[in-house]
């Protein structure tokens, strides 16, 4: 466990911990969505962490395309 | 608050707060007058309904009234008055559009907003503001211009100009509509949004926040409720600031970025128009003018102490202003919707009335924007601000009333977190809806940890885009890049064009006069050389009937 810690630090180690409590709050109780895809064990988790990576993988390409320099509408 | 708001210059630093707190109370006292019209002026035979009350405008103005506090107490550090009269007369002017009964009198608090509000821009005191201030002031004052021209159509078909239910499929209906989503910050109209408010003075970005975007929120409430294509504008204006949130380096951009997508939320349930939605919309409304208002705080605090709101010169404030950034994390937390902050009772209303339609795909377009909300703005604003340990920006503490008032604004957004029986009994329609079971809390907090997750996970492996000091355009570069663009090398060509063709007909001017002199003087039309002047009657006297022949053959 110091180990992680030391690796990864406390924040990112505790975020870590409360992803396996939720996960494991789920299989315990009977949690119910909106629609019924929701419904598909641990649906929120995953659909979380893809959203995410998709904004960024999104975002890092449109960066090549809209991102001029800080004096652009000054010239 | 307006007229009062004229006293302002005139008083010394402290009274003037403290005026400024009474006249904000003076005009609370309106909101216990309970529903109904209250005042109405009839001039040159139009009525003007003033001050009329529903169980939509309360909210807002308990809203409003309490914003305006805060603005003042966030602003009491500044010690010249001009902001201050701008402020006063500003939430003056939103708080009477939302009592106004016509589109005539909405009209006039409309625009009153636009004009006072400018100065908080102009209140940034750089180039940029200055420019940003009139670009603003263009398309707020154009926006109002859509809404008077509604507003007449609708007097010439009804005889009165009612702010009532419009109907989207009538001409006045679309005019109205347009102002309300130039206001709004609709896909491609949002640009003013992201120009200016990032440009206005600390305290002038925390009182812009709160009051105009909101005001169109209400009017749309109130005008378009249930009107379906908004469920789709909606979608669409959460969805696509996400991105340039994440590639934006000014962090009170970002948060502008973040406002429209929030709108987006607000703008989606009222167009699915059900009590449940539409006490979505006005609770969204109300959680987010506290915890933008409050992130804007933060923000400005930083700008405030250290000169600069750019993620790439910020970082490791925590040691210097601890106080401000907790506040700060208590507004992202409430904007990411964590259980237990205002974000998630409000948020929640909105995506189970989605759920609740059926409208599967929006509602997994809003969970997309659930998700993402913690990363571009809610993870990232206090974390490049406070924490990203890069900048060597020595600072302090934020001063006294900008600390009182953001500890203020946080107490709410927890109170109404913990207590949102209480919160929901502001609302429109009474209803009974429970944001905390286990479904809900399991479901949200998944979503937000793996979020998290992510982001950690893209930091940890160096994946995440450095923060440069850049520009990225946005949908005003169509009018400030790509009109001029095209119109200027266009009016150039035309310009052109024109000298040319104006040399060309003088070369054929001169000509024929010349041909004409010749053959009349050959054949001794006239006995002696003729005048210059008497020639080119004749020729215009022939080119008029030639012109007249050609007129009555094919014409």
């Amino acid at each position: 466990m110091r180990f992680l810690i030391e690796k990864f630090g406390k924040i990112n180690i505790s975020v870590l911990f409360l992803c396996i409590i939720f996960l494991i709050l789920e299989l315990i109780g009977h949690r119910h969505g909106e629609t019924s895809l929701e419904d598909i064990l641990f649906f929120p988790a995953i659909f979380g962490f893809l959203s995410c990576i998709i904004i960024f993988g999104i975002a890092i390409s449109l960066r090549l395309l809209l991102m001029k320099d800080e004096d652009y509408y000054d010239e | 608050m307006i007229i009062g708001a004229l006293l302002i210059p005139f008083l010394p630093h402290i009274i003037r707060q403290i005026y400024m707190l009474v006249l904000i109370l003076i005009s609370a006292y309106a909101l216990t007058l309970g529903f109904g019209t209250h005042t109405k002026i009839t001039l040159m035979d139009i009525e003007f309904i003033l001050f009329q009350s529903d169980p939509l405008t309360l909210p807002f103005a308990i809203i409003f009234h309490v914003a305006a506090v805060l603005n003042v107490m966030y602003g009491a550090h500044v010690k010249h008055w001009n902001q201050h009269m701008a402020i006063m007369s500003y939430s003056g002017a939103a708080i009477a559009a939302v009592h106004a009964g016509d589109l005539l009198t909405l009209f006039v608090w409309w625009e009153a907003t636009a004009i006072t509000s400018v100065f908080l821009i102009l209140a940034g005191k750089t180039k940029r503001a200055y420019g940003a201030a009139f670009r603003y002031l263009i398309f707020q004052i154009g926006s109002g211009m859509f809404l008077l021209a509604g507003a007449i159509l609708l007097m010439s078909e009804n005889g009165n100009a009612e702010f009532k239910n419009f109907d989207i499929n009538s001409l006045y209906g679309q005019l109205i509509f347009i102002a309300f989503g130039i206001k709004a910050a609709f896909p491609l109209l949002n640009g003013w949004l992201q120009d200016s408010y990032p440009e206005a003075s600390e305290i002038g970005t925390v009182a812009l926040s709160s009051f105009t975007t909101k005001l169109a929120v209400f009017c749309f409430a109130k005008s378009f409720a249930g009107t379906e294509i908004l469920i789709l504008i909606g979608a669409i204006m959460t969805f696509y600031p996400m991105f340039f949130a994440i590639i934006e380096n000014d962090l009170r951009r970002v948060l502008t970025y973040c406002l429209n997508s929030q709108l987006g939320f607000m703008i989606v349930a009222i167009g699915i128009g059900t009590e449940l939605a539409i006490n979505g919309a006005v609770a969204h409304a109300i959680v987010h003018i506290l915890y933008k208002g409050l992130l804007f705080m933060g923000m400005g605090a930083v700008l405030y102490r250290t000169g600069t709101c750019k993620a790439s010169e910020l970082g490791g404030l925590f040691k210097y202003m601890p106080i401000t950034a907790i506040c700060t994390i208590i507004g992202a937390v409430s904007l990411s919707a964590f259980p237990l902050f205002s974000g998630f009772v409000s948020k929640t209303l909105i995506l189970s009335s989605l759920g609740k339609e059926g409208l599967v795909f929006f509602y997994f377009m809003l969970l997309f924007s659930s998700a993402g909300v913690l990363i571009y703005s809610g993870i990232r604003v206090p974390f490049f601000a406070f924490f990203a340990n890069k900048s060597n920006i020595e600072s302090k503490e934020a001063p006294l009333n900008m600390i009182i008032t953001m500890i203020s604004a946080s107490i709410l957004c927890i109170l109404i977190g913990v207590l949102p029986s209480y919160f929901y009994n502001f609302l429109p329609y009474q209803i009974h809806y429970q944001p905390y079971d286990f479904s809900h809390i399991v479901g949200q907090m998944q979503l937000l940890v793996f979020s998290a997750l992510a982001f950690i996970f893209l930091w940890h492996f160096k994946i995440y885009p450095s923060e440069i000091n850049s520009t990225i355009l946005n949908s005003d570069w169509i009018f400030r890049k790509m009109i001029p663009g095209v119109c200027l090398p266009l009016l150039d060509l035309v310009n052109k064009l024109n000298q040319k063709l104006y040399k060309f007909l003088e070369y054929l001017f001169e000509r024929t006069r010349n041909i004409f002199a010749n053959t009349m003087i050959k054949n001794k039309v006239f006995d002696r050389e003729v005048g210059q002047d008497t020639l080119i009657i004749v020729q215009l006297f022939i080119i008029l009937l030639v012109f007249i022949f050609v007129w009555k053959i094919y014409l």
